[in-house]
């Protein structure tokens, strides 16, 4: 397995607040991650920075090998990284359908000038709402959808821009079980096509039934990383995390 | 219910058009006529506001002073350049295009409430350099720009003018039209709803907003240009006027600025009635109090303007056929997933 994602020493501070403070972590091609730590420690943070979505004070974060750290948002999706939000975005006043077709992959003058629902594209962005459950909805405004249709649809729009890597910031965070499972069973699957994510979730058990490995963060950088059934007996985890 | 969309909207196509070609022939004077050349201009400033305004939701005081722009470089084009009348008004559209890529650069970096500030800072700058630059400007004294058909008649280059900004507004509406349905219009539209969003999902969204801002500037250029050579008098503080720029947002906000017409409607209702309240009442300043009292009915009870209203009361009296927006419970989940298994052993 090849190294993925990195980030060597990131370091960010909110005024007095130390939110990221030199976290070095990485994450190989083809796994399943996890992201845990109490609430504050920096891990939404580090996803933001990560994405481009807020710069770094200091450090760096490569994507398979190359240099993002100070790259635009929209620049790390074309470099093959998505993501999806802690509470959960879609454009309330556009169509489920227009959601998906919102995801941009690098497209020439010519092509954004043409019409935005070329039948390729509707076809695959048709396909990831198909797959997701919710291709009933297609023609229905985001914002009358229920919270657990538009965690759905935010992945759905995520996945149609064609990332490799996928960070999910808390998946599960007010899904009702049933939807829970389908979001457990859509990770797995999509990885088995070779996707990689990284999850942020507190659902303990969503995150050791589908993680391969998990990273935990505490005041803003790593106390302890490994396999699910490692970090479950870890004593570190278990007192910053767990509180036991 | 995209069919319904496209019919309402050459329907609206079909009438735009006939009115335009017809209102000439049945205005009763030069006057009315005179008077619907300014709401046409309305028309297309409005309309070419709403490039930014509609897709992106970007609020700007400025886009009057952009038209006076265009029509000043117009204006000097032809008396300091000694170019031709419409030469002129394209290469100025072109100068105040270039212009406006520093100029959205600058204020296209801060959003809400900065954006609206930074836009009237805009036109209290170019205020002040079109009044203080008067060797160049005529300053305070005007701009006086010769008329482009010299042999025709006041009603007849009435009649020329309206034709031009007819044909002037089909363009910009054309052009509104095809972004709209573009994978670029959609990019900014998920500007104006999310812009970290829209970034997050790879739309280069400061590149989106400053390509729209310099097509909205050059039709607004050209709008302000053309007006310039039917007047023909230019003066700074009604060029350069927060007032004017006022008028294009509660034009569009009023017809409903993600709709192709809705600047087009808000520009015939609120320059009719500016243009009534004038006549009526004279200098006193009656049009601003009816202006502010109809922004602030808008914003209360049409929120997303008169034609969105209209649709949505026509949605109501249809019978629904919306999908049903159900979640599905674990009972069905488990049923689906044993048909599916059902079916893969069957394969």
């Amino acid at each position: 397995m090849t190294k993925s994602l990195e980030t060597h020493e990131l370091r960010k501070a909110f005024g007095g607040v130390t939110a990221l403070d030199g976290a070095s972590v990485s994450f190989r091609h083809g796994r399943v991650n996890a992201l845990i730590g109490p609430n504050g420690s920096g891990k939404t943070t580090f996803f933001n920075c990560v994405t481009g979505m807020i710069r770094p004070d200091s450090g760096t974060t490569t994507y398979q090998g190359q240099d993002i750290t100070r790259k635009a948002p929209h620049r790390i999706v074309h470099a093959g990284i998505g993501r999806t939000f802690q509470l959960c975005r879609v454009f309330p006043r556009m169509t489920a359908l227009d959601n998906v077709l919102a995801a941009v992959r690098p497209v020439g003058v010519t092509r954004a000038l043409l019409g935005a629902r070329h039948r390729s594209e509707v076809d695959r962005a048709r396909s990831w709402l198909t797959r997701l459950g919710i291709e009933h909805l297609a023609g229905v405004e985001a914002r009358t959808m229920s919270w657990g249709q538009q965690k759905l649809l935010e992945l759905a729009g995520v996945l149609n821009a064609g990332p490799e890597t996928i960070l999910l910031d808390e998946p599960a965070g007010g899904v009702n079980p049933a939807l829970l499972d389908r979001i457990g069973t859509l990770v797995r699957e999509l990885n088995a096509e070779g996707r990689t994510f990284v999850i942020v979730e507190h659902n303990m058990d969503l995150v050791m039934s589908i993680s391969d490995h998990i990273v935990v963060f505490d005041r803003g950088r790593p106390i302890a990383e490994g396999p699910p059934q490692q970090i479950r007996t870890d004593e570190r985890v278990l007192g910053a995390y767990l509180g036991v | 219910m995209r069919n319904a969309s496209r019919v309402a909207t050459l329907g609206a196509a079909v009438v735009l058009a006939a009115a335009l070609l017809l209102f000439p022939s049945v205005a009763p004077n030069p006057y009315v006529l005179s008077a619907g050349i300014v709401v046409l201009n309305y028309a297309v400033v409005a309309t070419s506001w709403n490039f930014v305004g509609g897709f992106t939701g970007y609020i700007s005081l400025g886009h009057g002073a952009l038209a006076g722009l265009g029509g000043y470089a117009t204006g000097l084009l032809v008396t300091k350049a000694g170019l031709a009348s419409f030469l002129a008004l394209a290469v100025a559209a072109v100068l105040i295009a270039l212009l406006a890529v520093p100029l959205g650069m600058a204020a296209l970096r801060v959003r809400g409430a900065s954006f609206v500030i930074v836009s009237i800072a805009i036109v209290l700058i170019l205020l002040l350099v079109f009044q203080s630059w008067a060797s160049f400007t005529g300053g305070s004294r005007g701009l006086v720009i010769p008329r482009p058909f010299p042999d025709l008649s006041r009603p007849e280059h009435h009649r020329a003018f309206w034709y031009l900004y007819a044909g002037l507004l089909a363009l910009v509406l054309i052009a509104w039209w095809l972004i709209d349905r573009s994978r670029f219009g959609l990019g900014l539209k998920a500007i104006r709803e999310d812009e970290d969003k829209a970034e997050a999902l790879g739309t280069p969204t400061f590149a989106y907003k400053l390509i729209v801002f310099v097509v909205s500037a050059f039709f607004t250029a050209l709008g302000g240009g053309l007006y310039a050579l039917w007047f023909g008098d230019l003066d700074p503080v009604f060029q350069f006027s927060i007032l004017s720029g006022s008028y294009l947002v509660l034009m569009a906000l009023l017809g409903g600025v993600r709709n192709l017409f809705g600047p087009v409607v808000g520009a015939v209702v609120v320059g009719v009635a500016l243009e009534y309240f004038k006549v009526s009442f004279g200098d006193t300043q009656l049009h601003l109090v009816a202006t502010g009292v109809l922004l602030g009915l808008v914003v209360m009870f049409m929120p997303d303007g008169v034609l969105p209203a209209l649709g949505s009361l026509v949605k109501r009296l249809r019978p629904d056929d919306t999908a049903s927006i159900r979640e599905e419970t674990a009972s069905e989940l488990r049923d689906q997933r044993l048909a599916s298994s059902t079916a893969g052993d069957r394969r």
